[in-house]
This record gives C-alpha cells, sequence and structure tokens, in this order.
C-alpha cells in the first residue's frame, strides 16, 4: 500500500515532530494554557484576530443573504407564530405590572437595593470558530476592552453561553458550557445541583445530589448562588422530560436556550464585580488565576475562574 | 523549499485559517477543513517530503493556537495525515476523481485521528453536537474542494502547467 524510498528521512521527521507534539501537549496541559504556550496563543491570536475581522466583515452579509432566501418560507411561517407569541407575551406583560408595581412599593418602603443588575455589560461579535471540530467562539473584543479570563457570557437574550477561556488584547475565546468540560452550578425550583455537557448531543446533563421531587419537563433551570462562574438567576435551559428521583440523586436532560453555533453577538459580564468573592469555596473542582494589565492607565485587574460542578 | 513555494505555501495557509475561523465556521453542517486540505495536497507537489511534514506540523500548531483545545493536537494529527499522504500520493495521481477521493479518504483519517487522540487527552470541546455527523461531512467537502482546486493549486506551487492534466 504504503511506499518508502530507502535512505528517505521522512519516518525519523515524523517520529521526531510526533514527539514534540506530544512534548507540547503535555506542557501545555500542565500549564494549564499558561506560561509560554499562553504567550504563543496571544500572539497568533493577535496577528490574526484583524484578518478574521475583516473575513468577517465581508462574509456575515452574504451568509445571512444566503440563508434568509433559504429560509424565506419557514421565515413567513415562524413570523406568524412569532407574532402570536408576542401578542400573549404582550397580554401576561400587562397582568404582571400590577405585580411590579407593587413590588417596587415594598422595595421603596423596606429600602431595599436591587443587586445584581448592575453588572458591566459588554456585547462582543463573534467573528469565527476554531474549526468544524471545536466549538469554541472567537470573539472581536479583548482585554483591551476589559475582557479578562473566567468571565461569564450570555447571549443577547440574557441566556447563558458559556465563559471566556483566554484573552489577547483584541479578541478572545469563549467555550459554550454545551462543550466545556467544567460543569454549571444550577437550580430547578428550590432544588440545586449541577449541569455538564455530554458528548454528540446538544443536551446537558443535569445531577441534583439532594433531591427533595421530583422535576418536569418546561421546569426552567437557572444559574444558582452556588456558582463561581455565573451570577445567580441567569436562564440556562429547560427540562426535556418529567424526571423523579432515585434515593437522594436526579438526572435529566437539559435543554440549553442558547444555540451557541448560530450566534453572532453576545455580552461578557463583567463578573464577579468583586474578584475576591469569586474566591469563596464552593462546589469546585478546577480554579485558575489570571492577572491582565489594562493598556493606558497601565492598572492591573486578578481574577479567579473556576469550575463549577 | 525555495523562497517562492515558501511564500505561496505561507499565503495559503493563511488564507485558509483566516477562511476557516470565519465564513466556513457558518455553513454548517457541510464545513470543510480547508487547513488540514491545504497540508494533504502539498503532498501532491514536488517539494521535500521532510519539509511538507515540518509545514504540516506547523500549520496545525497555528489551527491549535487559535483554537480551544490543547496545544500540539492538530500539529500531531496533520503531520500524520502528511505522512500518510506523502506515502501514498502516487495513487492519487491517476483522475481528478481519484485526487477528489484521495484527499477525502486522508481528511478521514485526519479527523478520525483527532477525535482519538483528543479523546485521548481529554478534549471533550471536540466531542460537541453532531460529531458523529461531521465525521463524515468534513471529509466529504473537502472532496469536493479538491476536485476543484487540487491540480490548480499543484501547478501553482509547483509552477508546473502540465501537472495533474489526467491525460
Amino acid at each position: 500500500m504504503v511506499t518508502r524510498q530507502p535512505g528517505d528521512r521522512t519516518l525519523p521527521t515524523l517520529i521526531s515532530l510526533l514527539v514534540i507534539g506530544v512534548l507540547l501537549m503535555t506542557f501545555d496541559i500542565r500549564s494549564e494554557g499558561g506560561g509560554v504556550t499562553g504567550v504563543l496563543r496571544s500572539g497568533v491570536q493577535t496577528i490574526v484576530a484583524p484578518l478574521q475581522k475583516g473575513a468577517a466583515f465581508v462574509s456575515n452579509p452574504v451568509v445571512d443573504v444566503v440563508e434568509t432566501l433559504a429560509n424565506l418560507a419557514s421565515l413567513r411561517e415562524l413570523n406568524r407564530a412569532l407574532q402570536a407569541e408576542n401578542a400573549a407575551i404582550r397580554a401576561e406583560l400587562v397582568a404582571s405590572r400590577d405585580d411590579l408595581a407593587l413590588l417596587e412599593f415594598y422595595e421603596r418602603f423596606y429600602e431595599l437595593e436591587a443587586t445584581g443588575s448592575d453588572l458591566g455589560r459588554t456585547p462582543a461579535q463573534v467573528i469565527g470558530q476554531p474549526d468544524a471540530f471545536d466549538a469554541a467562539l472567537i470573539i472581536d473584543k479583548g482585554s483591551s476592552s476589559g475582557i479578562v479570563v473566567g468571565q461569564p457570557v450570555i447571549d443577547p437574550s440574557g441566556y447563558v453561553v458559556g465563559s471566556v477561556q483566554r484573552v489577547t488584547p483584541v479578541s478572545a475565546t469563549v467555550v459554550p458550557i454545551t462543550v466545556g468540560p467544567s460543569g454549571v452550578a444550577v437550580a430547578v425550583g428550590n432544588q440545586t445541583g449541577t449541569v455538564v455537557a455530554q458528548v454528540n448531543t446538544q443536551l446537558m446533563r443535569l445531577t441534583l445530589d439532594n433531591a427533595k421531587g421530583p422535576v418536569f419537563a418546561e421546569d426552567r433551570v437557572v444559574t444558582s448562588s452556588g456558582s463561581v462562574r455565573f451570577p445567580a438567576g441567569y436562564p440556562v435551559g429547560v427540562i426535556s422530560a418529567d424526571a423523579a428521583p432515585s434515593g437522594d440523586s436526579l438526572t435529566a436532560d437539559v435543554v440549553p436556550y442558547a444555540q451557541a453555533d448560530t450566534l453572532r453577538l453576545v455580552i461578557v459580564l463583567a463578573w464577579p464585580p468583586d474578584p475576591i468573592s469569586a474566591v469563596t469555596p464552593d462546589t469546585t473542582t478546577t480554579t485558575s488565576s489570571t492577572t491582565t494589565t489594562v493598556p493606558g492607565d497601565g492598572s492591573s485587574t486578578s481574577t479567579t475562574a473556576g469550575g463549577d460542578g | 523549499m525555495r523562497l517562492r513555494p515558501v511564500i505561496f505555501v505561507s499565503v495559503f495557509l493563511l488564507v485558509a485559517i483566516v477562511l476557516q475561523t470565519t465564513l466556513f465556521s457558518q455553513t454548517e453542517p457541510f464545513t470543510p477543513d480547508l487547513v488540514m486540505l491545504v497540508v494533504i495536497l502539498l503532498c501532491l507537489t514536488k517539494n521535500r517530503p521532510e519539509g511538507l511534514l515540518g509545514v504540516a506540523f506547523l500549520a496545525g500548531l497555528a489551527v491549535d493556537l487559535l483554537g480551544s483545545s490543547v496545544l500540539g493536537l492538530r500539529a500531531i494529527v496533520f503531520t500524520a495525515v502528511a505522512y500518510l499522504a506523502i506515502r501514498t500520493k502516487d495513487r492519487a495521481d491517476i483522475g481528478r476523481i481519484i485526487t477528489g477521493l484521495w484527499a477525502g479518504l486522508m481528511t478521514l483519517s485526519g479527523v478520525v485521528l483527532l477525535i482519538i487522540v483528543g479523546t485521548l487527552f481529554g478534549q471533550i470541546v471536540l466531542l460537541g453536537d453532531g460529531v458523529v455527523e461531521r465525521l463524515f461531512l468534513v471529509p466529504l467537502t473537502n472532496v469536493l474542494f479538491a476536485l476543484v482546486f487540487a491540480p490548480i493549486f499543484v501547478r501553482l506551487i509547483d509552477r508546473d502547467a502540465t501537472a495533474f492534466r489526467y491525460v
């Protein structure tokens, strides 16, 4: 099947390069993406990011036109369905205004201050993905826009997308929760647990360790206050089917709200507002610290990111 | 390699990386692996095999540096694919369709190796939704690209207008 000339040095070259590759992999895993490999990544991404932005600027409108033409018929039907849904939601909104007014009255009465709504938000455009097998998103904002490793990322509807894995001055890499190795601490009703990504499916696996009762299809899964990676209350997805506890634990599939591979725009949250709060002990399995120098004023910010589950 | 092929190859790889990470990230499910395809088609040229392995390694390293998976994964995969391509390229120069199928087969071996080595090194980010479909659709898309571009690519790199005329 294969041909080989006597005296050629292809095989020794192959073996040498494979050994170098394995050493690089080991070194990268051991250094957790930092050190020399981190500097290398940052340098290459800084060089390529402007080209990617230019290519995205040209290709995005073309892809949009093609997609629109291809989906014209289904878009009409979708439009009608969305109009009906919009009318129903407007009716619910009117009904909830009385409750909102009452809530505001009580907040003023008891001098309560809302928390969590004043998070800094950095909108960023998705300029690409590394390749067909790497579901990470490359965004056009980086450390020069205040983005640091570990910050949570949501979509324009407020649904959880993932978190920032790497940052360069002009771009960042976001790993979606649907493929990321770390779980997310979540709450379903008054029960708390963890959702983790699964292989070869968009569905995520929810595990409640101290399950008090069943969960039902369409129950909302939101980030819990026990999470060190995400602020509490952000929607993650819905339960796909009813599930009952088995002993103390319960497992169920979760359909995530955010479809990372179709996103064009994401929002990076400046969270935690106080980086010291992120080191509070949690159900953390891994943590990593990053120090970012903000150009211009020369100041330094530190943050700690960790896996939830 | 002489200077001209080095410049050509560098430009081709840079264009392939930029197109791969931008335009072709939006054409699912038919997403080619352009960088791997460039590496495979380079093996059809008259450049030295050792140099081609080095180029494959650097191309894989560049994709690794832009992605979220471990550094060196694609460098290993692209190098192994290039070696396989170098050893079997004599069978590709028969006809346009055979060249395309050969490129697809090389891509298939590459993506299978990527998944295997990636899984061994705990890269769950590679095993997301639709990984099985992609195992076949990526090589299939590369077949189509190779059918169209392989002869032109080899003639450009080798500066040989008679290459891959399939007479």
